[in-house]
């Protein structure tokens, strides 16, 4: 059987297992999804304020509804909490059990990724939905489904990449003990260069060129930004480009990495 | 009672009377203190990275409100050194919620599932006492010196210049407001004695503690109703800097005061409850 299709069989095993398994967690991961949505409806109070409070920003009131509603639905769907626990089954040697099975640790985490995700946008989905109805009259909606397919393919796109980074920085673990400092000071600097925080549109114009250019914006910003407005149809797919240009760039550079640790492993823990 | 077979001879009470109990729960508290200072210098590392985690996270939340003032001068009649200084009292408030609070209630979970809290009610001390207050983080305390530090600059740079009355009444409104943020997470987290795990409604209350960075006025009405008297953060960083600004009077102190004792009533009501309910999960 060609490789790809048995890793695809598993994959869809092991997701179903977690599906089940995490299902019982199903309260946990709506109050987790209502904590979630907290921060966004705050930046989004507090922004529509300044709006109407005059201030002059370079963006409207539509686009600042849009951005912060959609925001935390992107913000989980693209989001990847691996790196710790990669980085411990590395050190910890839980590693070598996977090296023996058909199938890559890597897998395993794939799987819990998507079964996690799956649950929480069904916790998610209704209360984006009731913010939605509540600002609908300043939500902007894309006009046909062209929009909409471009960002469910952004999406994916930038959720490969998160989860491209993590491996990124789990992996280190092949040659560091400690990890942990790092993933810290990547979530802090992809907060604020990914537009989590704010959107990237109100970064002052100094920062513009680095801002628009640098990877994390591809991460949350840019999918939330093909919705909330402000792109051009050039714009899009220059966008586009860049964004699965650093898609392959960093999965090239993760699978060197990869490779390159699993052979200097030594099987802690076997 | 009569049928009662005991080997224990008669004792006396632990405590004459309830204000000797409270004495005693001082000193007590007092002996958690310094045993956590003791603890905090043999994880010298550990302090270093505290103080630098809450320096660049205090960074990132000051962050969108140096963008928006970039765009505005003053907002609903705020400047934006007066949210610098707000931006300060909240650091140092959620800084003493940090030290002294968080270390508890995020154990509240594995303390009544895994059966910790029958050790504690055999102790001769408050159980809610020792579960909300037994553990302390130390090295947080210095984000309530970087909060103080913020404080101050906004003072300096809005040029206010509050007299002691209105520095007691900052005092009184933002120990209010740890007493009342104190009391909600307590709720959120008793709930565990119902719901097994509160891990994740413990991240509802961080989440929603960061609506305090912001001045009450910033957000629309039925939101301000429920940031004073639900989810009361607005003791904890709008009315103590109003209080520096000379712009409250002693109202809101006392209705302040008069919330924290309804809190804390309610508070002890749920901690009952939950207990007679409790049975145990290690035996």
């Amino acid at each position: 059987m060609n490789t790809f299709v048995r890793n695809a069989r598993v994959l869809r095993r092991m997701t179903v297992a977690d599906i089940v398994q995490q299902s019982i967690y199903r309260g946990a991961w709506i109050i987790f999804m209502a904590a979630n949505i907290c921060v966004p409806i705050i930046s989004l109070l507090i922004w529509r304020t300044a709006i109407a409070n005059g201030a002059g920003l370079p963006v409207d009131e539509q686009y600042i509804t849009t951005y912060f509603v959609l925001l935390s639905f992107v913000t989980m769907a693209t989001s990847s909490w691996m790196t710790g626990f990669l980085a411990d089954d590395i050190r910890l040697g839980k590693l070598s059990r996977w090296m023996v099975r058909p199938a890559s640790l890597l897998l395993g985490f794939v799987s819990n990724n998507l079964s996690e995700k799956f649950l929480k946008a069904f916790a998610l989905g209704p209360m984006i939905g009731v913010l939605w109805w509540i600002f609908r009259a300043s939500m902007k909606i894309p006009a046909g489904p062209g929009r909409w397919a471009v960002f469910a393919v952004s999406v994916v796109l930038a959720a490969v990449l998160v989860f491209t980074i993590d491996i990124l920085i789990g992996a280190l673990a092949f040659w560091m003990d400690d990890v942990a400092a790092l993933a810290q000071a990547r979530l802090i600097i992809a907060s604020v260069l990914s537009g989590s925080v704010v959107p990237l549109a109100l970064m002052p114009d100094w920062s513009r060129t680095f801002v628009d250019y640098q990877p994390f914006r591809y991460t949350v910003s840019f999918p939330v930004e093909i919705v909330a407005g402000g792109l051009s149809g050039s714009d899009l797919l220059v966008g586009l480009g860049i964004q699965l240009a650093y898609v392959l760039g960093f999965g090239v550079i993760a699978r060197r990495v990869w490779s390159a640790g699993i052979r200097a492993y030594s099987a802690v823990g076997a | 009672m009569s049928g009662l077979r005991t080997y224990a001879g008669d004792r006396a009470p632990l405590d004459r009377n309830r204000l000797h109990k409270h004495w005693r729960h001082l000193r007590l508290w007092r002996r958690f203190l310094a045993q956590a200072v003791v603890r905090e210098t043999h994880y010298r590392a550990h302090f270093v990275t505290t103080l630098l985690v809450g320096l660049v996270q205090f960074g990132l939340g000051i962050i969108p409100i140096l963008l928006l003032f970039g765009f505005t001068s003053e907002m609903h009649g705020w400047s934006r050194a007066e949210v610098i200084t707000l931006a300060g009292m909240y650091q140092i408030v959620t800084g003493l919620m940090a030290a002294f609070v968080a270390p508890n209630l995020n154990r509240m979970t594995s303390y009544l599932t895994e059966g910790e809290l029958d050790a504690v009610l055999l102790r001769p001390v408050s159980s809610q006492f020792y579960l909300t207050l037994r553990w302390i983080n130390v090295a947080e305390l210095s984000n309530v010196v970087s909060g103080l530090v913020v404080l101050v600059i906004g003072l300096a740079k809005s040029g206010a210049t509050p007299n002691p009355v209105e520095v007691v009444q900052a005092l009184a409104l933002a120990t209010c407001g740890l007493v009342l943020l104190t009391a909600v997470w307590s709720a959120m987290s008793f709930l565990a004695f119902w719901l097994q795990s509160v891990g994740p409604i413990g991240s509802i209350y961080l989440n929603l503690v960061e609506a305090g960075r912001y001045p009450l006025v910033f957000f629309p009405v039925p939101v301000r109703g429920f940031l004073t008297f639900v989810f009361p953060v607005a003791f904890a960083s709008t009315f103590p800097v109003q209080a520096l600004g000379g712009d409250l009077g002693w109202w809101p102190v006392g209705g302040g005061i008069g919330l924290a004792v309804v809190a804390l009533t309610l508070v002890r009501l749920l901690w009952q409850r939950g207990l007679r309910s409790y049975a145990s999960a290690s035996s």
